[in-house]
């Protein structure tokens, strides 16, 4: 047993030395010291394993980092806002209409309603922080304390766009919730149970009489693909307005449902303030348009046509999705 | 001792591989490995699929559109003429909108004269029932989570009909799986046109699935009469089942 781990430290020091003959030696009279710890993160039991690309490996001084830049407002060209101004935790990370909640982007591979950003995590905060924030590099460069939080969490002078991305998706990674009620429920956690109406409610999400699951479904209550659900009959351009093709005019992201209970007003536009309409318009207000999902299986008939009693077990089990171990969670809260 | 015996292990690992390969060496003029793959196309009565931009016939007279497929294939064998299989039990899947899922790649697959290949549309008992894939976010998004059911969807074939051509759109969505849990996998065999010998190098067998062939034969299906949900409906996905067993043909089998 022993002997397979006396071998990773010899590896690591050859890995070390082949590193270190390749990069000059950092002056040392600064004193920083680049020695990243590894951050072991857990997903939440049954999520899909988290794609960590390898050349931006997650390390305590990267995560801390992150969570520096994403509540910092220095960030902003003129400091007049961070990150968490408008994504604030306590909601799970978004605030007011349109505003895309943070929670799960590690398993997300498409960014923003119309698809603008598409790839990894990094080339999401890469576009936040260089397309949407502007960010003024000199502002890090003359902080007491980011130069050498960039070179404990990387390894190299010189702060770039890259490397705050780099750093911010690194905290993204962490930001995962997965201890709703109904996670609790599903690993059948002693003394969870739910109610009749939130069971009502979960098999009309995941059959087709509600038919929410093939948008909306697995452990992530999103398939992070993009869709038009029928919400207008002269679609806005969404993903269309991306990628220039006419079958994807109308087409935006499908949100999570984790949390939703938290995050109205609700759609791209933030048009419905409640539950209670998004599961009316679901149930008689779909507009037909050519580019309407066939997933929208109900809009020859104007919607699902649910009785009142289904609208509230739906929502219902909607409201089981919340988790307040994650709008709480002090390792995502604001390090100042 | 801690750090003699890793070596001394080390050493055992090595010495069988380097036999491997000397003797893999020496016989490969004769007969060796082949890798096969297996490409998945798609044709809606001989014309080929494109997604949302062409109405095509369908047999009960509604001309429809494609938007999506997706789709698992699984547990391939190749067979030779004295009934013996060489077997990979591994599920595929194929998604047309993402062209890095046409190909299969099949390795080792040993030297013989095979007379054709077969495999499962959908997914056996045995891989169909929850958790039975990987973790994949991919996986997750072809479950099949009505309750009570198990598994994931064979198929997602998502698409539009013109009722009659008249200009009244709809959608249809044939999700095939295991309804009630029945079995509704699809059998498939195709016979190579005469036997091919592999004994090396890389072959590719080219499936084409014909979509008309879901909606015609034996069965005429008719979106109007199934309407846009079957996934609790055990008759259309019966239909389908029935119908599923002439959608594949061979295009080509070949060395590359
Ligand atoms: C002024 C408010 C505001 C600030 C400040 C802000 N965001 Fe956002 N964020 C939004 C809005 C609005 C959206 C949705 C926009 C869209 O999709 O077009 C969004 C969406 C996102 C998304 C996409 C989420 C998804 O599900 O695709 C990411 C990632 C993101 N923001 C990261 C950041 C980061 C990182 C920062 C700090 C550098 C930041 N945001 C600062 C308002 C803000
Ligand atoms: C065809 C895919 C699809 C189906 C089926 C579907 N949705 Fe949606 N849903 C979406 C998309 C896409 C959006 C975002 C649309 C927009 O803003 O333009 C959305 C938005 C929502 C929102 C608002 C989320 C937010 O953060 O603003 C809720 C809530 C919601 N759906 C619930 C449901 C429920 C409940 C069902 C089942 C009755 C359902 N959805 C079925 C694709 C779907």
């Amino acid at each position: 047993m022993k002997s397979k781990t006396a071998f990773i430290p010899a590896f690591a020091a050859l890995l070390l030395a082949v590193a270190c003959s390749h990069e000059p030696a950092p002056p040392p009279d600064d004193g920083w010291v680049y020695n990243p710890t590894p951050y072991h993160f857990q997903p939440p039991p049954f999520f899909p394993l988290l794609d960590v690309p390898p050349d931006n490996p997650m390390t305590i001084q990267g995560v801390q980092l992150g969570r520096m830049l994403y509540y910092d407002p220095v960030l902003h060209p003129e400091g007049a806002l961070a990150c968490a101004s408008c994504h604030l935790q306590e909601i799970s990370f978004t605030s007011g209409p349109a505003v895309l909640p943070h929670i799960n982007l590690g398993w997300s591979t498409a960014f923003l309603w119309d698809g603008r950003v598409q790839g990894s995590l990094e080339e999401a905060m890469l576009f936040e922080v260089k397309d949407f924030f502007e960010t003024d590099l000199a502002r890090l460069e003359a902080h007491p304390d980011y130069p050498r939080l960039f070179y404990e969490a990387f390894g190299e002078k010189g702060i770039t766009y890259e490397r705050a991305a780099r750093a911010l998706a690194q905290f993204q990674r962490i930001m995962a919730s997965g201890n709703s009620k109904y996670d609790q429920a599903i690993r059948q956690e002693p003394g969870v149970f739910l109610s009749d109406a939130e069971v009502n409610g979960y098999e009309l999400f995941f059959s087709e009489r509600g038919d929410c699951f093939h948008c909306h479904g697995g452990i992530l209550f999103t398939d992070n693909d993009f869709h038009n659900n029928a919400l207008d009959a002269e679609p806005e351009a969404g993903l269309g307005g991306v990628t220039g093709s006419p079958y994807d005019i109308g087409k935006f992201k499908t949100p999570t449902l984790r949390n939703i209970e938290l995050t109205g007003p609700y759609m791209h536009d933030g048009r419905y303030a409640t539950l209670e309409e998004v599961v009316d318009f679901y149930s008689e207000g779909l507009h037909a348009s050519p580019t309407a999902d066939p997933l929208m299986k109900a809009v020859p008939q104007g919607g699902k046509q649910l009785t009142a009693q289904e609208k509230s077990d739906l929502i219902a089990f909607l409201k089981t999705l919340t988790d307040t171990s994650y709008t709480t969670n002090p390792a995502l809260a604001s390090p100042f | 001792m801690a750090k003699t015996v890793p070596l001394f292990r080390k050493a055992l690992l090595a010495l069988p591989f380097a036999l491997l390969l000397f003797y893999g060496c020496e016989k490969e003029e004769k007969a060796a490995d082949s890798i096969v793959h297996l490409n998945f196309d798609h044709t809606v009565g001989g014309l080929e699929l494109k997604l949302n931009d062409t109405w095509y016939p369908s047999a009960a007279g509604h001309p429809f559109q494609v938007a999506r497929l997706k789709y698992y294939a699984s547990n391939f064998a190749l067979e030779n003429a004295a009934g013996e299989r060489f077997e990979l039990r591994q599920a595929h899947y194929r998604d047309v909108e993402q062209p890095e899922t046409r190909t299969l790649e099949w390795q080792g697959v040993p030297p013989g004269e095979y007379t054709g290949i077969s495999f499962v549309f959908g997914l056996d008992e045995a891989a169909n029932v929850d958790g039975g894939l990987p973790n994949t976010t991919t996986n997750i998004n072809m479950e099949w989570p009505l309750p009570g059911d198990q598994g994931y969807h064979y198929m997602k074939f998502e698409g539009r009909y013109d009722l009659n051509g008249a200009g009244v759109v709809k959608p249809f969505n044939l999700h095939t799986g295991a309804t009630g849990n029945n079995q509704n996998y699809v059998r498939v065999n195709l016979p190579f046109h005469h036997p091919v010998k592999m004994s090396g190098g890389a072959w590719q067998i080219c499936f084409s699935m014909d979509l008309n062939e879901w909606l015609q034969n034996p069965h005429t299906y008719d979106f109007e009469t199934f309407g846009p949900m079957i996934m609790a409906n055990q008759n259309a996905q019966q239909l389908l089942k029935e119908n599923g067993a002439s959608v594949f043909s061979l295009s080509t089998v070949e060395k590359e």
